[in-house]
């Protein structure tokens, strides 16, 4: 048995056009060991348009997978290191005055790129964070009057550190949800660890990176995506999890009642529809399944939940809610 | 003129000694009698509110009217300090009120306890004469009384007879076998419903296959009445799904195919490969708007229903 025969001629599509992500794949893999799971949910914001925030602890190669990523695509890249003494016009610019011409010009910031790196985003304070809702929202930025658009595609890869909380400024929720993803870095494996060790403690210098990615490759397959089908039983899937996370009762489940404060934004819904389609792509699939929702919904809903007291007293995550919620939610 | 000077000098002394002569009447028993010790007392008790709750505080006063040549002394106050009065303090006053008598004060302040209405105990008026000797003992029982209210609201001012029980009309004896046999009874009906229960559960877990396969059949017979064939896969899938749930105890309704398939894998269940194809082949007609013809729709029925069969071969 086939898929429909539309849907097979977008399989063969896709299956052509998705080339670039094994070249990607295999271009990040020389400077990165392991790390599979988050270089594939970084490729899947790319594709999806999306944005997307790394969290682990310092030394995980966060800020280097990133830098490899922007590196293996012919594209802008720019890294914005966080500082609790940055001001928003350090980062999307501001009206300089030119005596010469008696008037104001605008002097872009480094946001105008098509790769950001906020490191450590949580370092600025509330106004620096939010001075790039805009850009991450409309993928434009208002300097004074005037309103510039941003180079497309545009994507912001941030990364915050979980463990050191003083000098920090917790993400305001607008900001953390307009984030597609979070993700969860986590420590290697040994064997990863060893590779790390022995490749990584040399003093010679690593060469640059050849950029295999071209904005094209990125624009075709951004337009198969959108073509991929989705069956209403998914669809409805989706909105399931989703309200499961706000009305959890309704779904059967009486006790997560008491332990979310607030479940996850309609943004959620458009995320998971979005990055499910992203995923079906990568496995060159022309049709989304209750797989691929399933395989992003810990990194696109887990941002979007917030534990309510009971929860945090008895330690339990929103990873743990998000189990319970598939676990619970029926799959069509 | 002395003849008159000398009477008007006799005119005033009559009239003076006319003047004197009951003042004398008058004050001359009672000097005799205060001077014998004989003069009555007068003892007068006051207290202070006449109502008040348990608790409060009530004042007492006791005035002794004597002879200013005796001393007074009370005998019988340590009663005061009785329940249910408490004695909290006390205060001796004396005033002298006229010539010869005197007034003693005995100030008593008192917390009461207990409730309806009470009267001082008995206490006695002893005198002493200016030698120390004892010169009288008046006992005296206090009239005045306090009306003590309790705090909560009750109405009992007394112990009431205790009632004898009342006797059941219908005797112990006869209604003890009774309660027991309906006790009885009940405790059957509930083993029996329990049984029953058990049964029935065990019965639905050793047929959950055969439960499958009965569906399957079901299946087959609209497909054949024209059923739409893509329409079938959906059923099939959940028929699939809820037999390896209850078979298998794994958790297939909530799961997606490839969850399905590690859990199978793990436990390896023999056809393992045919139970994925049949899931996967529906989730193409469910996601992937794939359109099976009539033939596929009875082969994939056909396949699941040899898939239960033989996975209930082990059991049997």
């Amino acid at each position: 048995m086939q898929p429909a025969v539309e849907l097979e001629e977008l399989g063969r599509q896709i299956t052509e056009a998705s080339g670039f992500l094994e070249k990607g794949e295999r271009a990040l893999s020389q400077r990165i060991i392991g790390q599979h799971e988050v270089i594939r949910r970084v490729f899947i914001a790319l594709l999806a348009n999306g944005h997307i925030l790394l969290e682990g602890v310092p030394g995980l190669a966060k800020t280097l997978i990133i830098s490899t990523f922007a590196a293996a695509m012919n594209l802008k890249f720019q890294r914005i290191q966080f500082t609790p003494d940055m001001l928003p016009a350090d980062l999307v610019g501001t009206m300089i005055y030119n005596p010469k011409e008696m008037e104001f010009y605008p002097r872009k910031g480094p946001v105008f790129a098509n790769v950001i790196l906020a490191d450590e985003i949580n370092r600025s304070p509330a106004k620096v964070q939010s001075a790039l809702l805009e850009a991450m929202q409309e993928c434009q930025v208002t300097i004074g009057s005037e309103t510039f658009p941003l180079q497309r595609p545009f994507m912001v890869l941030a990364t915050q550190n979980p463990i050191e909380h003083e000098g920090t400024y917790m993400l305001p929720e607008a900001q953390v949800d307009r984030f597609m993803m979070k993700v969860m870095v986590d420590y290697p494996t040994y064997d990863e660890e060893l590779e790390i060790m022995l490749r990584s403690a040399t003093t010679a210098s690593e060469e640059p990176l050849k950029a295999v990615l071209q904005a094209d490759d990125i624009f075709r397959a951004r337009a198969l995506i959108d073509r991929i089908y989705v069956d209403p039983r998914v669809q409805r899937y989706i909105v399931d999890l989703v309200v499961a996370s706000r009305k959890p009762a309704q779904y059967g489940m009486v006790e997560l009642e008491a332990l979310i404060e607030y479940g996850a934004s309609p943004r959620a819904s458009i995320f998971l529809l979005l990055a499910a389609k992203a995923h079906a792509f990568m496995q060159h699939r022309p049709y989304i399944t209750p797989e691929d929702v399933k395989a992003i919904a810990y990194d696109v809903l887990r941002h979007r939940i917030r534990p309510g007291y009971e929860a945090e007293a008895d330690n339990i995550r929103p990873d743990d809610i998000i189990r319970q919620i598939l676990q619970n939610v029926q799959v069509p | 003129m002395n003849a008159r000077f000398k009477g008007t000098a006799a005119g005033h002394l009559n009239r003076l000694l006319f003047l004197l002569l009951p003042l004398f009447f008058l004050a001359a028993p009672a000097a005799l009698r205060a001077a014998e010790g004989r003069v009555p007392p007068e003892i007068t008790v006051t207290l202070t509110p006449d109502t008040l709750f348990v608790g409060d505080h009530l004042h007492c006063t006791i005035q002794v009217r004597h002879p200013k040549s005796e001393v007074v002394s009370l005998e019988g106050v340590e009663r005061f300090m009785v329940e249910p009065f408490a004695l909290i303090s006390r205060k001796r006053t004396f005033s002298e009120e006229s010539l010869g008598i005197g007034v003693e004060s005995f100030q008593y302040e008192l917390a009461v306890f207990g409730s309806g209405r009470l009267a001082l105990p008995p206490f006695s008026v002893v005198f002493h004469n200016s030698k120390g000797e004892l010169s009288g003992r008046v006992p005296y029982t206090p009239t005045a009384s306090v009306f003590v209210q309790a705090l909560t609201d009750s109405t009992m001012h007394e112990l009431r007879p205790i009632s004898p029980p009342v006797k059941p009309s219908i005797p112990l004896l006869l209604i003890l076998p009774l309660v027991l046999a309906v006790l009885g009874a009940a405790g059957v009906v509930l083993l029996l419903v329990f049984f029953l229960k058990r049964t029935v559960m065990s019965a639905e877990k050793v047929d959950s296959g055969q439960v499958a396969q009965r569906k399957l059949r079901k299946l087959n017979s609209r497909l054949s009445a024209g059923m739409p064939p893509h329409e079938c896969y959906e059923e099939l899938s959940n028929i699939m799904r809820t037999f390896l749930e209850n078979h298998y105890r794994i958790r297939a309704l909530e799961a997606v195919t490839q969850e399905i398939e590690r859990d199978l894998k793990k436990l390896g269940v023999a056809g393992f490969e045919s139970i994925m194809n049949l899931l996967k082949q529906a989730d193409l007609v469910k996601f992937a708007d794939s359109r099976p013809d009539i033939d596929e729709s009875r082969h994939s029925l056909q396949k699941a229903e040899e898939v239960i069969r033989s996975s209930r071969q082990p059991e049997g």
